[in-house]
């Protein structure tokens, strides 16, 4: 398969940039038949996910597959937002009607909050989401000032990043920083710099879509290593099999990062899988896939882990102010092996 | 601030930690937009318990609004109206922005307490809009806290809202009688649509709850008394009763004359012992 020809024709999601030279081959499909047995009875948590991009068949092998609780970053849309009302309401959609629909599948979903740093340079409106960040930073089931960080890394960036870690700080929530893809070694540096700057504890902060020219730096310096295993560019799965097995499972995490571009919300299962395979021992993978992300996220006190641990059954009837996600006569969970459509 | 009912802080201190108490006062002391931050944030410093309700405040938390409980209210959604209280009510422009900012960025429990407190903000008129949509919502808890309880549909909602409201409460099958002002604000119009109703569920085979019945007071002599002929021989004992109780309102004669048949409902009208509140179905 030519990976160049990939690159030219997939539309790049989470600001990916055309460079290939960090992006060598790496992700490898597995059938869940072909995995299915290795994962059996582990319990993941994806601590960054787009699910307002998803699809409820995504829900429902994301439950199967054993993925019990999920943190949705607030981001980018793909568009630019024009007004500050379409940010009311996708903030509003993460602490309401997604997380409802997650609930319907038995995934307890939280969220972080923030104003991404591609809209960040958009400062007439950034001014506007500020004003109201505050807002939606407190709400119940909001587990960190999330994503935030650089782009482009422009001054306009840098100064709402700094603004989001000041209210992070006074929120007593951890952060979530989306590293830039251009110029991603600089960018990353300068993120955890800024945030040291501020006075933040490192263990509060999470480092996303590492890759193996970032972690060392970021793990010396007592910061959470996210890794964002995402077809074709950012990390895939075997070469994070290799970092597990050089740096072990201290502050390191993985995460899928699906959103709206050609991703995989059961990248965290399947990589388990493999790892599995690689003879990764167990506990080191129950680390990496769960554990470490509840550590670091909990510490907003909003994170409880009865809500996911104990056996959970989705209540179908539930409605949320009144809707369901069930059109008329529909059942929660439908056998997407029968060819026929009932 | 001057509309600031001093039982109903009083109240809210009786039901908090000393450290709570420190937390809420030192937030409303400090400027617009924190206040309205402790608003949202409140479930992370705020016990989340029920508060318990002692009797010696019913009715008196707010001495002008005598039918304003909070019983049974969670102590966040308590301390969330006092915080609204205290957003500074001028300029009126300002003042307006920050409660509608409030608005668009709640969540459900948020929205609960904001209906909560429309009766007591400033420009009280300026939230009908806002007031009407919560009745059209499908969030239960949102329409509750308009509609059950709260004096501000009476006060403030023109007649045909006022009918929607009373409508919907009998669809969704929730106890009217906790409507403040459901006996005072009868009218022909909602007399005709709750028979309307009412023959609509007779002839699917299914009553209509007990409650509803006290609606029909408005209606015009002639319909009321085709009603009440079979609801007097009816054989549920609730039903009997609804309809003595109607008679005794009525200053029809013809209608008056139907309870001649039942003296002993007559009489535990007159003594007092019979009215609406004896047909109340235990709320939720
Ligand atoms: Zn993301």
């Amino acid at each position: 398969m030519c990976q160049k020809e990939i690159h030219q024709t997939k539309n790049p999601s989470h600001f990916e940039s055309a460079d290939l030279r960090e992006d060598s081959p790496t992700h490898r499909d597995i059938l869940w038949e072909d995995y299915e047995h290795l994962i059996k009875d582990m319990r993941f948590f994806d601590p960054h996910i787009h699910m307002v991009s998803r699809t409820t068949d995504d829900y429902q092998m994301m439950a199967k597959a054993g993925i019990v609780a999920i943190i949705e970053p607030a981001f980018w849309v793909g568009q630019p937002r024009t007004g500050l009302a379409s940010f009311k309401d996708y903030y509003s959609s993460l602490v309401g009607w997604e997380r409802f629909r997650s609930s319907q599948f038995g995934i307890k979903h939280y969220c972080t909050m923030g104003l991404n740093s591609r809209e960040a340079n958009n400062e007439r409106l950034a001014e506007e989401v500020m004003e109201i960040l505050p807002l939606f930073a407190y709400k119940e089931g909001v587990v960190g000032i999330g994503e935030i960080g650089f782009d482009d890394q422009t001054a306009l960036e840098e100064k709402y990043y700094r603004l989001q870690l000041e209210l992070a700080k006074k929120t007593s929530l951890p952060v979530q920083i989306h590293t830039p893809h251009r110029d991603k070694k600089r960018g990353t540096e300068r993120s955890m710099s800024i945030a040291l700057e501020h006075g933040l504890d490192p263990s509060w902060v999470v480092v996303d879509h590492n890759n193996e020219e970032t972690v060392k730096s970021v793990l010396d310096q007592g910061f959470w290593a996210a890794f964002t295993i995402y077809p074709f560019t950012k990390m895939g799965n075997e070469r994070m099999v290799s970092v597990v097995e050089q740096y072990g499972s201290e502050r390191i995490m993985i995460n899928s990062s699906a959103d709206w571009g050609i991703s995989d919300p059961l990248a965290i299962p399947k990589t388990a899988a493999l790892m599995k395979q690689r003879g990764i021992p167990l506990e080191v993978i129950r680390m990496v896939t769960y554990q470490n992300a509840i550590d670091a996220f909990a510490k907003s006190g909003q994170i409880d882990v009865a809500d996911f641990e104990t056996e959970f059954q989705p209540d179908p009837n539930a409605k949320f102010h009144g809707n369901s996600i069930l059109r008329g006569g529909q059942q929660p969970v439908v056998n997407k092996n029968s060819l026929l459509i009932q | 601030m001057a509309n600031l009912p001093t039982k109903f802080s009083q109240f809210l201190f009786e039901q908090s930690t000393e450290k709570e108490r420190e937390w809420l006062e030192e937030k409303v002391k400090s400027n617009v937009l924190d206040l309205m931050t402790a608003f949202v944030a409140a479930p992370r410093f705020l016990s989340k318990k029920n508060i318990s309700y002692d009797s010696k405040f019913s009715g008196s938390l707010v001495p002008e609004h005598p039918g304003f409980e909070v019983d049974g209210w969670s102590f966040v959604r308590l301390a969330r109206v006092w915080l609204l209280l205290h957003i500074p009510s001028g300029p009126k422009e300002q003042f307006l922005k920050n409660i509608e900012t409030l608005f668009d960025t709640a969540e459900l429990n948020e929205l609960v307490a904001l209906y909560s407190a429309l009766p007591l903000l400033a420009y009280p008129l300026e939230w009908l809009p806002r007031a009407t949509d919560a009745v059209r919502s499908n969030m239960g808890f949102v329409f509750d806290a308009i509609a059950l309880r709260n004096p501000y549909a009476e006060l403030y909602f023109p007649e045909s809202a006022w009918n929607q409201l009373v409508l919907k409460t009998i669809f969704n099958g929730k106890p009217i009688h906790l409507i403040l002002g459901i006996d005072r604000r009868r009218n022909k119009e909602l007399s005709i649509a709750v028979s309307d109703f009412m023959d609509e569920r007779s002839a699917a085979g299914r009553r209509v709850p007990i409650q509803v019945w006290r609606l029909m007071g408005g209606a015009s002599d002639e319909v009321l008394h085709s009603k009440l002929i079979p609801l007097f021989s009816s054989e549920s004992k609730l039903e009997k009763e609804a309809a003595a109780l109607l008679a005794f309102e009525s200053k029809d004669p013809k209608i008056r004359s139907l309870l001649a048949n039942e003296p002993d409902l007559e009489l535990s009208i007159q003594n007092g012992d019979l009215d609406w509140s004896k047909l109340e179905s235990i709320p939720e």
